[in-house]
């Protein structure tokens, strides 16, 4: 496979994963706001802040309020990584990669992407926040469910789940950190009936609810959710799934290669953090702190990955 | 105007009534007499009968199939994300098996003279040895490429693919209006023309007996299988594609799609020790026949145009160290140049001993004197070209021409003989054609149509059995090109 190819591959893959879990990270903030009571001036800054895009927001923006968040984050082509965005650069690096996938896979993102372009803010409105999202996770989930049933288990469905698997990880954490900023202001509320229904939504928008009640109960803990969407090996949006699976399909590239290549260091520094940690510890060092050191494994990775199979030499 | 009512009516075809029938233009559907053709007559009794309603529901499911199957073209000079479809013409237009059979015929010939002459010409240039043609309107050809001397492709194939467009004058004989032997493009709107089509009637398919033609990609890899050098039985294949701003990359993907190669960009080459290879995740790959869709300008920028990022450096030196194929052949444009097409009759005698089964078009050579007065004193009268153009650019249509637009060519032709052909008016044959009305009414109404039809040439030659039919759909407009406001239809010939 050209190098070439396999970059395009990995960033249209990467580019798709992120544009769902803009969609339920948006999704999951807008309905906090509802559910819960205002009392900050400023509600929708932490998610401007966990995506480090707070000056590219004012540079287009004034006032940080709904609608425009809900624009900058679902429509706004300034915003490389709007979902509008994201879906974009998937599909013209699709375009160029029909032969590679499916046509069945193909033609789905197609019809994603021309949907995409006649969105408006008006939507918002009709059919409402709700079901824009909502409809948006069935694309996300058509677009994964046929990128697994139709692609043989080669090259390009390889360095597609390198993009995914890494932008899961990093997608995950960053879910966690939204909410982590939500709890810093007042410590006060940890545990109480605003916070559990917090962490509520934050399972529900990784879709990990039932999951979490399947292994853990009825009752929402912290331990328990950070458990179930970092550290568990079994549970396919899990930091720790996640990386497994990338370990996998980069043991499985260079096992095609004439001279083996080794595995990034990286990767395995990364999993022993994250079959070691228990939940606890990591929230007793510092949650945040914890988060941020799998965002930035994500990105060493993600280097790695790129000096080793993606740059033209 | 087409009527519910016609349905019912069965055979006798009331829709012809309104239908314009003009004494000498060739209708490819309906007689002088107003009843279809012997071949047509199974579309006219469904399709033509459809209530309009139904007719434009077929046009809207088609327009969004071609969409969403991403079958576009890309128009220069306008900005990202201008992907045009083809419009689309759901009228099928008919080739019957005996027609068909001579038409190939004639254009495997065509094919077979024109290979041999550009290796003629690269090589030893008997037939201008021979004086059959002048060496100077040769060498002087824009496309003639000094760096293809000397370089012997396996099989002697330097012309693997041909695209040579074909009309029908007003007597219905078919003739050749132009050749392509470089990089023809348009086929993979044929294949998918077809899939849309069999999608919107498969009964009227399946009864016609229409032959298929969605073998041509496997026909076109074996033929690029068969020029691979060294013999070698299993080479690796690539298609050479200038980028997905190039108008015809839906095609390169297509192509490269169904025949399972590997689509690659100059960035992804590299030439070292006089071969080939593609960069891969797991280091070099050798290359043995590229399949190129790149102009001959682009393609090596130590031997061409030393800008160019499009090619690779070094292929036209691992062409003639023999370590690669290339399809079509470097400097191919010398044979489908507009004035060598006037000796194109005279090469198919030359090569082939055979008298060409398709006839030309009448052609002048404005750098020939006498040939030059006879076409000025009535310019009106000709359609004058460009010999260097392609796409239908710079083509003055003489009857259509104002005064001032003559005066000009004719000062550009005195300028600049070479340069001009001038060629007898054809009234290119037309066919039933659904054109709506600004009120959304759909009509059928005659236009003009050429046909492209695809020859591949590897250890023998085969034909696609049918090909590109391009429609003019403005009125009275001769000019069928898609970048110049024309569409296509399906193109169906029928089983024996």
């Amino acid at each position: 496979m050209l190098r070439r190819i396999a970059d395009n591959l990995f960033w249209a893959a990467r580019n798709l994963e992120r544009a769902e879990w803009r969609a339920r990270l948006v999704d999951v903030n807008y309905h906090l706001l509802i559910e819960t009571p205002p009392r900050d001036s400023a509600p929708w800054e932490p998610l401007l802040a966990i995506f480090g895009e707070i000056e590219q927001f004012t540079e287009h923006h004034s006032i940080a309020d709904e609608s425009s968040v809900l624009d900058f984050f679902t429509l706004d082509l300034e915003n490389p990584n709007s979902i509008r965005s994201c879906i974009n650069v998937a599909r013209d690096n699709l375009r160029a990669l029909r032969h590679y996938v499916s046509s069945e896979y193909w033609l789905d993102v197609n019809t994603l992407y021309l949907a995409a372009q006649s969105w408006t803010p008006e939507m918002f409105v009709i059919p409402g926040v709700y079901t824009f999202f909502s409809d948006l996770k069935d694309c996300f989930y058509r677009i994964s469910g046929i990128r697994q049933s139709t692609l043989p288990r080669d090259l390009a469905y390889d360095f597609m789940r390198l993009g995914i698997m890494l932008e899961r990880a990093e997608e995950v954490s960053r879910m966690l950190d939204v909410k982590y900023h939500f709890l810093m202001p007042r410590l006060e509320d940890i545990g109480g009936a605003a916070d559990l229904l917090q962490w509520a939504g934050v399972l529900r928008s990784a879709s990990a609810l039932e999951a979490y009640r399947k292994r853990f109960g009825n009752a929402i803990k912290l331990d328990n959710v950070i458990d179930i969407l970092l550290f568990d090996p079994t549970f396919p949006r899990s930091a720790r799934y996640s990386i497994e699976s990338l370990e996998v399909s980069l043991r499985r590239i260079a096992s095609k290669g004439e001279a083996p290549r080794v595995i990034p260091k990286g990767v395995a520094d990364l999993l022993d953090d994250l079959r070691l940690e228990k939940a606890p510890e990591a929230i007793q060092s510092g949650l945040h702190e914890f988060l941020l050191h799998v965002q930035e494994s994500c990105d060493g990775i993600s280097t790695q990955i790129y000096d080793q199979y993606l740059k033209a030499e | 105007m087409v009527s519910a009512s016609v349905a019912e009516m069965g055979t006798s075809m009331p829709v012809w009534s309104a239908y314009p029938r003009h004494e000498g233009l060739f209708d490819e559907m309906v007689e002088l007499s107003k009843s279809p053709r012997q071949a047509c007559t199974n579309i006219t009794r469904t399709l033509l009968s459809m209530p309009p309603a139904k007719l434009l529901e077929l046009c809207s499911r088609a327009e969004i199939m071609f969409r969403r199957m991403g079958v576009t073209f890309n128009v220069y000079g306008e900005q990202r994300g201008v992907e045009r479809i083809f419009p689309f013409d759901p009228i099928p237009r008919v080739i019957d098996a005996q027609t068909w059979a001579e038409l190939e015929a004639g254009l495997i010939q065509r094919l077979r003279a024109l290979n041999a002459f550009v290796g003629d010409v690269y090589g030893e240039g008997a037939i201008m040895n021979d004086g059959v043609i002048p060496r100077d309107l040769v060498l002087s050809c824009p496309q003639f490429r000094r760096a293809a001397v000397g370089i012997k492709p396996p099989l002697g194939n330097f012309v693997t693919v041909g695209g040579i467009d074909i009309v029908r004058g007003a007597d219905g004989r078919f003739m050749v209006l132009e050749d392509n032997v470089r990089t023809p493009s348009g086929v993979s709107y044929v294949i998918e023309n077809r899939v849309v089509m069999t999608r919107l009637m498969p009964d009227l398919i399946r009864a016609s007996q229409v032959r298929s033609v969605e073998r041509y990609p496997a026909d076109l890899l074996q033929s690029l299988c068969e020029m691979a050098p060294h013999g070698n039985s299993h080479p690796t294949i690539a298609l050479l594609t200038p980028g997905p701003f190039n108008s015809a990359f839906f095609e390169h993907v297509f192509l490269s799609q169904q025949m399972g190669i590997e689509l690659v960009e100059g960035q992804d080459l590299v030439c070292v020790d006089h071969k080939l290879y593609m960069k891969t995740v797991h280091g070099l790959s050798q290359i043995d026949v590229l399949y190129r869709r790149v102009d001959d300008d682009f393609l090596d920028p130590l031997v061409f145009r030393p800008d160019s990022m499009l090619g690779v450096p070094g292929l036209t030196a691992v062409l003639r160290a023999g370590n690669a194929a290339i399809a079509n052949g470097i400097g191919t444009g010398v044979a489908d140049d507009k004035a060598i097409y006037a000796y194109t009759p005279a090469m198919i005698r030359y090569y082939l001993g055979e008298e060409a089964i398709l006839p030309i078009v009448e052609t002048y050579l404005m750098r020939n004197p006498e040939q030059r007065e006879t076409v000025l004193r009535n310019i009106e009268r000709y359609v004058i070209k460009p010999v260097g153009e392609s796409g239908g650019y710079g083509v003055v249509i003489g009857p259509h021409a104002s005064e001032k637009l003559l005066e000009k060519t004719r000062e550009q032709v005195l300028a600049d003989p070479d340069n001009f052909i001038a060629q007898s008016v054809i009234s290119l044959s037309v066919h039933p054609t659904m054109i709506t009305d600004s009120e959304g009414v759909p009509h059928l109404m005659p236009r003009h149509v050429d046909l492209r039809p695809f020859v591949l040439l590897g250890a023998k030659p085969r034909v696609l059995p049918g090909g590109l039919t391009r429609v003019a759909l403005r009125e009275g407009s001769l000019v069928v090109n898609s970048s110049q406001g024309g569409g296509s239809k399906d193109t169906w010939v029928l089983g024996a």
